[in-house]
């Protein structure tokens, strides 16, 4: 699936639900075997195109999100590519015996799609964040766990996912508005990390929303004669060991930056894998605390926690003692 | 209150649901928080018993919104009640308030459990009911409002059957029948059928009514007489009550007021 | 290119219409295009087209093609 700076502004500009309806939309166009399932939030998953569309594709199971995976593996094993979306906390939390059972254990072709994790619920609070749940996924056996990086990236996953026969939870950070990483095509590879930025002073490593801030973060390092290398691991589980390689090979101070909570995500995943290297130089997790959060707005709770561009890049300053 | 001071009661609120909406300068739950103004409005103006002094008094009547993103005429009826100031209910929807889309656990401001996800209210309803069986408090009831779309989740059948199985006589669900949810009617998105019947044949003793009648509400509440079982009130109500662009009209399950719709909205209650 | 033409053709282009569909009776959600992700797009071809930032209020009171042209001239387009 090729995409173009402008197709991702457009997106960027609908947000990362909206994309997410859309590129299910595009998919349908060109593949016949997905169904699409919503618990009562297909509207919020900006799927109505999709529904009036393929009518026969489409199936809202009402606020059950439990009965909704195990519908999903009904139609999994039964040869169907299964999209099933809701709000994270609701899969990856109330579902997540549901996912163990029938997506991991059965191997089931199930993508978990979690609409609005991290903190981008905003005033809907804690009820809705999704700020554990890629640590709940990933725990799971069998699980392949993604973390899209900007609208265009959501696009790519989606199309990425119905080709890969293994189950899958889809973490969608962002909002509308969801900022631009990608100006133009390249290679999009589940398990396959994204070098951003090169750089050989420190090396940051980041998921989803948290990679555009890592950029803003590598520009205002450089100011600071410090050169950052950026890395997008999209991918937490199974995490991009030869990437993880050269970066520890670098020597360098490592950064991870999620919109998660420091326990159980991406720097955990980092942390576990670089610890079983000799020598290997810090990880550094750059995260929600492991606590219940304040409630505000989504950019307002990004500040409040550190997650902002030139937040980011003082606390690396901090930690190198500049 | 009598039933005159009732209906201002009800009128007000929703006056007050609407200011409280347009000044958080961003979405609200509008439609399924007016669909529950009168409940609200019953609850308490005349039925619950508590102490805004001492919000933890062990005789009180504990109450849980189920139904978090009601929150709306929860708000408004704390406010009302004396637990939440004028001031600090317009912190609603500001950075770090203690007022957010859904109710967070604060004794002090009249709120006795956390909730927003679905389905979970009315398990907690059981175990506190439980609690006062165990504790000999025969004066405190425990009132759970939950969502007709809500009655979707597993979870609230456990408790459903769970309640009946204890034979607890001190718990009162009530259900918003609004007919209406997040993608639209319920009947289509996935059909409850007959509600009264299959709480009927959980063992509940069952009551049915229009839930914008003030008289009828009270005149269930107030004579409860439980014998061994909990009991439902299934309240059939309009989705944006009050309001008639709002009536019956989905997109204002979750959506923002502008000055246009605020100022309309607000003239025909005024004239109401 | 008139503003008027302009106006008209980001609603063409936007909703798939021709221009005799061009009236009192285009409103929200009255052709396929024009739902949420729709509307979005046209305002964002206005913006473009007219180099205006419009208001969240405006954004959602913007539910025909006449109110459109009433709004516009909130921020001196005069259509």
């Amino acid at each position: 699936m090729k995409i173009t700076g402008k197709e991702n502004r457009q997106w960027s500009r609908l947000g990362s639900r909206a994309t997410y309806g859309q590129a299910i939309l595009m998919l349908a166009e060109i593949n016949n075997d997905i169904m699409v399932l919503s618990a009562d939030l297909g509207n919020s998953s900006g799927l109505d195109r999709f529904k009036s569309a393929y009518p026969d594709k489409f199936i809202n199971i009402g606020i059950a999100e439990q009965n909704m995976i195990g519908v999903a593996a009904g139609l999994a094993k039964e040869g169907s590519v299964v999209f099933a979306s809701s709000f994270a906390p609701f899969i990856s939390m109330r579902a997540a015996e549901q996912v163990r059972m029938n997506m991991g254990y059965m191997d089931l072709n199930i993508k978990a799609v979690a609409i609005g994790s991290g903190l981008s619920m905003a005033f809907l609070g804690n009820s809705h964040f999704g700020l554990e749940d890629a640590a709940i996924m990933r725990s799971i056996p069998n699980m392949t766990v993604v973390c899209p990086a900007d609208c265009a990236e959501i696009v790519k996953t989606v199309f990425a996912a119905a080709e890969y026969p293994h189950p899958m939870y889809i973490r969608l950070t962002g909002a509308v508005g969801f900022p631009v990483v990608y100006e133009d095509d390249y290679d999009f590879e589940i398990g396959k990390a994204v070098q951003i930025l090169s750089g050989s002073d420190v090396s940051i490593i980041a998921t989803g929303s948290m990679v555009y801030e890592s950029i803003v973060a590598a520009k205002i390092l450089k100011e600071n004669n410090i050169e950052a290398s950026v890395l997008n691991m999209h991918t937490i589980k199974p995490i991009d060991e030869s990437a993880l390689n050269l970066v520890i090979n670098k020597g360098k101070p490592i950064f991870t930056i999620e919109e998660h909570s420091i326990t159980g995500g991406l720097g955990s995943a980092v942390a576990e894998y670089t610890s079983s290297i000799p020598n290997s130089p810090t990880v550094n997790r750059i995260g929600l605390p492991d606590e219940f959060v304040v409630t505000g707005e989504y950019r307002y709770l990004l500040e409040k926690y550190g997650l902002v561009g030139d937040q980011i890049a003082s606390t690396i300053l901090k930690s190198l003692n500049k | 209150m009598n039933t005159n001071e009732l209906l201002l009661l009800a009128k007000k609120s929703r006056i007050k649901i609407l200011d409280l909406a347009f000044k958080s300068d961003g979405p609200s739950h509008l439609g399924g928080g007016l669909s529950m103004v009168e409940i609200f409005s019953v609850l308490y103006g005349k039925i619950l018993k508590y102490n805004i002094e001492s919000p933890e008094w062990k005789d009180r009547d504990r109450f849980i919104l189920s139904k978090g993103h009601g929150v709306l005429p929860f708000f408004v009826a704390l406010h009302y009640a004396g637990f939440i100031s004028e001031d600090e209910l317009y912190t609603y929807k500001k950075n770090e308030s203690d007022l957010i889309s859904h109710p967070v656990m604060n004794m002090r401001l009249g709120m006795e459990s956390s909730n927003g996800s679905l389905g979970h209210g009315l398990s907690m309803g059981v175990g506190i009911a439980l609690s006062l069986k165990k504790k000999s408090n025969l004066n405190s009831r425990v009132f759970v409002v939950l969502g007709d779309g809500e009655c979707n989740e597993g979870s609230v059948w456990e408790a459903v059957m769970s309640a009946a199985h204890f034979k607890l006589n001190n718990l009162v669900a009530i259900v918003d029948f609004n007919k209406l949810q997040s993608d639209g009617n319920s009947e289509t998105i996935m059909d409850l059928g007959n509600l009264e019947k299959k709480w009927e044949s959980f063992g509940w003793e069952v009551c049915s009514l229009n839930g914008h009648d003030i008289e009828a509400l009270v005149d269930v509440l107030s004579s409860l007489n439980l014998t061994d079982r909990p009991k439902v009130i299934i309240a059939h109500t309009v989705k944006g009550k009050g309001v008639s662009f709002m009536e019956n009209n989905n997109t204002w399950h979750h959506n923002r007021l502008t000055l246009t719709t605020f100022d309309q909205a607000i003239e025909e209650l005024n004239n109401s | 290119m008139t503003n008027k033409e302009k106006y008209n053709q980001v609603f063409m282009e936007s909703f798939s219409v021709s221009s005799d569909q061009l009236n009192e009776n285009l409103v929200y959600q009255s052709v396929p295009q024009w739902d949420s992700i729709g509307h979005m797009g046209m305002v964002a071809a206005l913006e473009e087209a007219f180099d205006i930032m419009m208001e969240t209020d405006d954004i959602i009171d913007f539910g025909s093609y006449n109110k459109g042209v009433e709004l516009l001239a909130k921020y001196n387009v005069v259509i």
